[in-house]
């Protein structure tokens, strides 16, 4: 299969997604804010924002959880706005401090993988250590573990640094190991031995990690979501209409503005400070 | 063609129904019969003599024929059938109307021919009216009824016009006969046009039949420029319309009947009850819809009517009544109003004049947002009206309430202007504001909750269960985890519409013309420019007056420029300083009230408001209501609390300079000089009363040789001479600007009346004005002088040295609406809801110039810059210490929280119904 179709069915699954679970939403309900995700170990150390804000403020720490949240969307905002090739993110239903992911390897060594991954966000975010990348199914990667699957982001982000990274970064930095292989101090020492004595074993062994990969694309989402990202054979009675509105979408916007009434007023002319200064034939609406 | 008809008669299973087995043939036999039969009646007998016998026999064999005349189909390619051809060529039509004319044209025979073309109009099933035997009796009778109709014929009348403008409607080639129909008569043109014209604002069904039809023409009229043409220029459409909505307007109550403290605004269900109000409304309406489909010659012409016939010489007036309760009713008016218009060339309208018109030297926005300030219901309907035009997501309104003063970046420090677009991502400023929640309102300290709610639990999640244990705990809804965080669900409410608010203001405001992010506009070019950016506008302003040939009718515009095709001159143009208002000359107008001293960082403006509200309603005219004085007391209680700190001193400047020279009286300061508004208006007033618009350099004049060297000098660039200040004999230059006035201004059309040449109809200062005007700026001793001296001398300002000090002000609005934000506890609850709903209709706008001086509390702004935070900091502080002196305070404050709580429920069960509310 054509290693494109995956990536159009999978954003097809993600705007499915979003609008199946879209009209849930205003029945607030059930909505939940951050929780922990499972993998996190036990914070031991009193950093999370809230506590800060308590010992500064005295008595607003349970504002903390919103920041937080606030503080994810704004990443997550980020990561759209990256338009990131060939990577796809969304937050989990469940928590916002899990993001569901996949990554569609275009060329190179890694050409027509699809690699589906989680990303594991601290709760004590953007204070605490970088957000942890961890693949569904462990690649055959120098920097990936080969048991547990996740990836060494660490190594590129020693200290996270409020206001300077962001998690775009790390989707930004799971891209490039693909591409770019590093052998330094690896997480998958045989994969590293591999790339530098062998290539071309190491190459058949990723052209198999990447069938492994892509043989259980449709297999069901690793973690129980309904915001999880699943891959299903295409259906046209399903994906036909998805794609259709998909290319479609691109016109949308300026359409959209334009059938809309016009619900701003300026009647300035732009480079001016001057209100009503727009010349009368710009005026008509 | 019979056979053809036949068939065609045969298809159809309408007519089956009606004219079963009666063909086309029989039908013609039938109608020439019956024609021969009124014929004879006709020729035998004198019409006056004719009995009621004869007549109902002409009636019924006429009603027959014209029933077969209806039925009639049209022949093949379009012919006309049968029927229709021989009533024109036996001119059927017009002989009946003469006939019946010749006889007593009675009402009742008016009606009857009335409504015989309005059956033939309404069913006829080929067109009738491209045959002018039909045509032309039809125009003799509609000009027959032009006088003034008895309540019977209008209505049919209105029906008919009603009908014809549907057949214009669809088919528009008709159009061209009605025009040459009249033409042929000598009448005026458009006879349909101008028979609905009486009937625009008229109540009732005769009055919608009629705006109905207008509508209909009006469409007509975008696509064809004769019908635009000739409604434009030969008709009185325009203008009775817009003096329509004055006269309409006349008839409103002066004053409101307030049924309680809470009320702020006309709700639909208020002015329902109002028929007079409900027909303005369906007459403001109707402008809307003209204004929306009618051709833009009309358009134009109609919003200028508006402006100039309604808004200017009504409304505006009216908004300076001299009672509270006037006012107030007027402000409550223009609320809905601009609540009502939808259309943008309209709503520009109403808000050129808001923005741009002065009554009296003021622009009506400054007197509006000085009135937020006033206690009574005044302030909160003034308040309701800022909450209407900041939701237009209007660029204009915005720039002049608020953006223009934060363009030049002046308010922060210069170091702050990288940060102005920074977004805070990890919600630190969310964080300080929150911190700002007094201690009795803190979460903990909330009682729980006092409706039954999902409410959302965040764990802290220290513990060590996982997350599905948690997750499915059975509620579905809630993790229970450690300590835990009730809130209640309305949180996610308020996310919801915040988030629409945010983005419905976001997606308005792309429409907008600059991004105000401390870049663009640029805030150094803005500064530098200035002047240069007042002169260039109003150079292009003038580019738009000039064409005036071009444009009949041009759109309004501040009135300063005069409508006429006189040319402009430079002096001329100076009239229209858009920036500010000129000199608070009449001491009735809230002129006074103006936030003033912006050169000084001290007092506060909104202070300086207070206090000037507080002296212009006692030395004012508001006394002459003997029910003020409590008002005045009540108003001083309040004003005292902001005042005291500054009041003294600054009524004592205020005494020593009111023994000023007249020339310093007059000369009076309009109390600004905002960060761009360097260049004022100033009115020189003439030995004749006549004045003479004065460009300054600046507001603040120390003495009066320093204030005569200054008026020279602006003379002088005036006539771009280069003079010495002191070479030229002031009289003179004085003499020789008016004669020019005279000669530009005069020489159009004086008469017309816009105001523009206001200050020539009304020298602005008499001496008993002069007692109430505010001398304080004047003052040879206050601090301020200093600072401004500079300014004083327009050469240097020109060089620009004057303004390497930026004046930090965020502008009179920004003030007074942190001034009754830090009055929340004494306002009532109904004014705190209005300014904490303005203060969020702010914080949703995504400009940075905005979003960075509202939210961010990282910000550093200058020292005479009030903030938000710093309002809050304020309020908390007395919010705390109220709460350490009251005993019951925990228990006010829950059956607050039920109050507020009850009212929310009530909102959603009730609509707007409002719950009346006790603050403490």
């Amino acid at each position: 299969i054509n290693p494109y179709d995956y990536e159009e069915q999978s954003v097809q699954q993600i705007a499915e997604q979003q609008q199946r679970a879209s009209p849930s939403r205003p029945s607030f309900g059930k909505k939940q804010l951050p929780t922990i995700p499972k993998n996190t170990a036990p914070i031991t150390k009193p950093a999370s924002p809230a506590t800060t804000t308590q010992s500064i403020n005295g008595t607003h720490a349970s504002y903390g959880p919103f920041y937080l949240e606030y503080s994810l969307l704004a990443e997550f905002t980020l990561v759209i706005k990256q338009k990131l090739p060939g990577i796809y993110v969304q937050p989990s239903y469940k928590s916002a401090l899990m993001w569901f992911g996949v990554i569609f390897i275009r060329h190179g060594l890694y050409q027509d993988g699809v690699f589906k991954f989680t990303v594991y966000i601290p709760d004590n975010y953007p204070d605490g250590e970088c957000p942890r990348v961890v693949f569904d199914i462990p690649v055959f990667h120098p920097l990936v573990d080969p048991v547990s699957g996740e990836l060494d982001v660490r190594r590129a982000f020693t200290k996270w640094r409020r206001n300077h990274n962001h998690i775009w970064q790390v989707l930004m930095y799971a891209r490039t190991v693909f591409y770019k292989i590093n052998t330094m101090e690896p997480l998958n020492p045989e994969a590293a031995v591999l790339y530098d004595k062998d290539v071309q074993l190491f190459k058949s062994k990723v052209v198999e990690s990447v069938k492994l990969c892509n043989s259980h694309l449709f297999d069901q989402p690793k973690i129980d979501d309904p915001y999880a990202i699943s891959f299903s054979p295409w259906n046209p009675a399903v994906h036909d209409e998805a794609k259709e509105r998909m290319f479609t979408h691109k016109r949308r916007p300026e359409d959209h503005h334009k059938g809309l009434q016009v619900s701003g007023l300026s009647w300035v002319k732009p480079g001016s400070t001057q209100p009503f200064s727009k010349d009368e034939n710009s005026q008509q609406s | 063609m019979m056979m053809a008809s036949m068939v065609a008669n045969g298809n159809r299973d309408g007519q089956a129904l009606v004219l079963t087995g009666v063909d086309p043939e029989t039908c013609m036999i039938v109608f020439k019969n019956h024609w021969a039969q009124v014929v004879k009646i006709l020729e035998k007998h004198d019409p006056l003599r004719t009995t009621n016998h004869l007549a109902s026999a002409v009636q019924n064999y006429v009603e027959h024929m014209l029933f077969l005349l209806m039925e009639e189909d049209a022949g093949q390619a379009g012919a006309m059938g049968p029927i229709l051809e021989f009533v024109v060529m036996e001119n059927v039509m017009e002989r009946l109307f003469l006939w019946s004319l010749r006889r007593q044209f009675t009402d009742d025979m008016k009606l009857e021919q009335l409504k015989m073309y309005e059956m033939i109009v309404g069913q006829a099933r080929q067109p009738l009216l491209h045959h002018k035997p039909v045509l032309r009796p039809l125009m003799m009778l509609l000009s027959s009824c032009s006088g003034t109709p008895t309540p019977r014929v209008e209505a049919e009348l209105v029906l008919l016009l009603n009908q014809l403008c549907c057949v214009l409607a669809k088919d528009p080639s008709v159009l061209e006969l009605f025009f040459h129909t009249s033409e042929d008569q000598g009448a005026t043109n458009f006879l349909i046009f101008s028979l609905l014209i009486p009937f625009i604002h008229r109540e009732g069904q005769v009055g919608q039949q009629a705006r109905d039809a207008l509508l209909l023409i009006m469409s007509l009229s975008a696509e064809n420029q004769r019908v635009a043409q000739h409604i434009a220029e030969n008709t009185y459409f325009c203008p009775v319309l817009a003096t329509g909505l004055s006269g309409l307007y006349s008839s409103l109550p002066t004053k409101l009947e307030v049924s309680s403290e809470e009320w702020h605004c006309l709700h639909r269900e208020d002015w329902l009850q109002m028929p007079a109000l409900v027909q303005f409304l369906n007459s403001l309406e109707f402008c809307n819809a003209v204004i929306q489909v009618a051709h833009p010659s009309i358009r134009d012409q109609l919003v200028n009517y508006i402006y100039n016939g309604f808004l200017v010489p009504v409304l505006a007036p009216a908004l300076h009544k001299l009672t509270l309760e006037e006012v107030m009713t007027t402000t409550a008016y223009l609320d809905l109003f601009l609540r009502s218009v939808s259309e943008p060339a309209l709503l520009q309208t109403f808000l050129t004049f808001i923005l741009l018109h002065r009554h009296e030297n003021v622009h009506i926005l400054d007197t509006l947002v000085s009135r937020v300030n006033t206690p009574f219901q005044l302030g909160t309907v003034s308040l309701a009206l800022f909450r209407t035009l900041i939701g237009l997501y209007c660029e204009d309104v915005m720039l002049q309430l608020i953006l223009r003063y934060l363009v030049p970046c002046n308010h922060m420090m210069l170091s702050q202007r990288r940060v102005v677009k920074e977004r805070d991502c990890y919600s630190v400023s969310a964080a300080k504001i929150l911190a700002l929640t007094p201690s009795c309102c803190s979460p903990e300290h909330s009682p729980p909750p006092l409706r039954q709610l999902d409410s959302i639990l965040w764990s802290k999640g220290n513990e060590s269960k996982t997350e599905e244990s948690c997750l499915e705990d059975g509620s579905g809804h809630s993790c229970i985890i450690g300590s835990e965080i009730y809130l209640d669900v309305s949180y996610l409410h308020y996310l919801y519409d915040a988030r629409l608010g945010i983005s419905s203001c976001i997606r308005a405001c792309r429409v907008w013309s600059a991004p105000y992010d401390g870049e663009d506009p640029p805030p150094d070019e803005y500064q530098a420019s200035a002047l240069e950016e007042a002169g260039a506008s109003r150079g292009r302003r003038a580019q738009m007056v000039n064409p005036k040939g071009a444009h009949p009718h041009p759109r309004p515009r501040p009135p300063c420029q005069t409508a006429g095709p006189a040319p402009m001159n430079q002096l001329e143009l100076e009239w229209d300083d858009s920036y500010d208002a000129g000199p608070p000359a009449n001491a009735e107008t809230t002129a006074a009230e103006r936030p003033a001293q912006p050169l000084a960082p001290e007092p506060p403006k909104h202070i300086q408001a207070l206090r000037r509200t507080a002296t212009m309603l006692v030395k004012g005219s508001y006394i002459e209501e003997s029910d003020f004085q409590d008002d005045v007391m009540v108003y001083n209680l309040v004003a005292k609390k902001d005042v005291r700190d500054t009041l003294d001193g600054r009524r004592s400047s205020q005494e020593t300079e009111s023994k000023g020279s007249e020339t310093e009286s007059q000369l009076n300061d309009n109390g600004h000089g905002f960060a761009d508004s360097s260049r004022e208006v100033q009115e020189v007033p003439l030995s004749n009363g006549l004045s003479l618009p004065l460009q300054r350099a600046t507001v603040e004049v120390g003495s009066d040789t320093e204030r005569s060297k200054e008026v020279k000098e602006n003379i002088a660039d005036h006539n771009s001479k280069v003079q010495s200040p002191t070479a030229t004999d002031i009289g003179d230059e004085l003499v020789a600007q008016y004669e020019e006035l005279i000669r530009t201004l005069g020489g159009g059309e004086v008469g017309a009346g816009t105001e523009g040449r206001e200050p020539f109809q009304n020298p602005i200062v008499t001496p008993t004005e002069e007692d109430e005007m505010d001398f304080g700026s004047f003052s040879v001793d206050t601090p301020e002088v200093d600072k401004h001296a500079p300014s004083l001398f327009g050469t240097k300002l020109r060089s620009g040295s004057a303004r390497s000090q930026p004046l930090p002000f965020t502008g009179p609005f920004v003030s007074v609406l942190l001034s009754r934000l830090e009055n929340m506890l004494e306002n009532s609850v109904h004014v705190n809801l209005l300014v904490t709903g303005i203060l969020a209709q702010l914080a949703a706008y995504p400009q940075p110039l905005l979003r960075s001086f509202l939210l961010n509390t990282n910000m550093v702004f200058q020292p005479s810059v009030r903030s938000l935070y710093q309002v809050l900091a304020s309020l908390k502080n007395q919010i705390e210490q109220l709460a350490s002196t009251r005993k019951d305070f925990p228990e006010l404050i829950t059956s607050a929280q039920h109050c507020l709580l009850a009212r929310e429920s009530s909102l959603i069960g009730h609509g707007k119904t409002m719950v009346y509310l006790n603050t403490q």
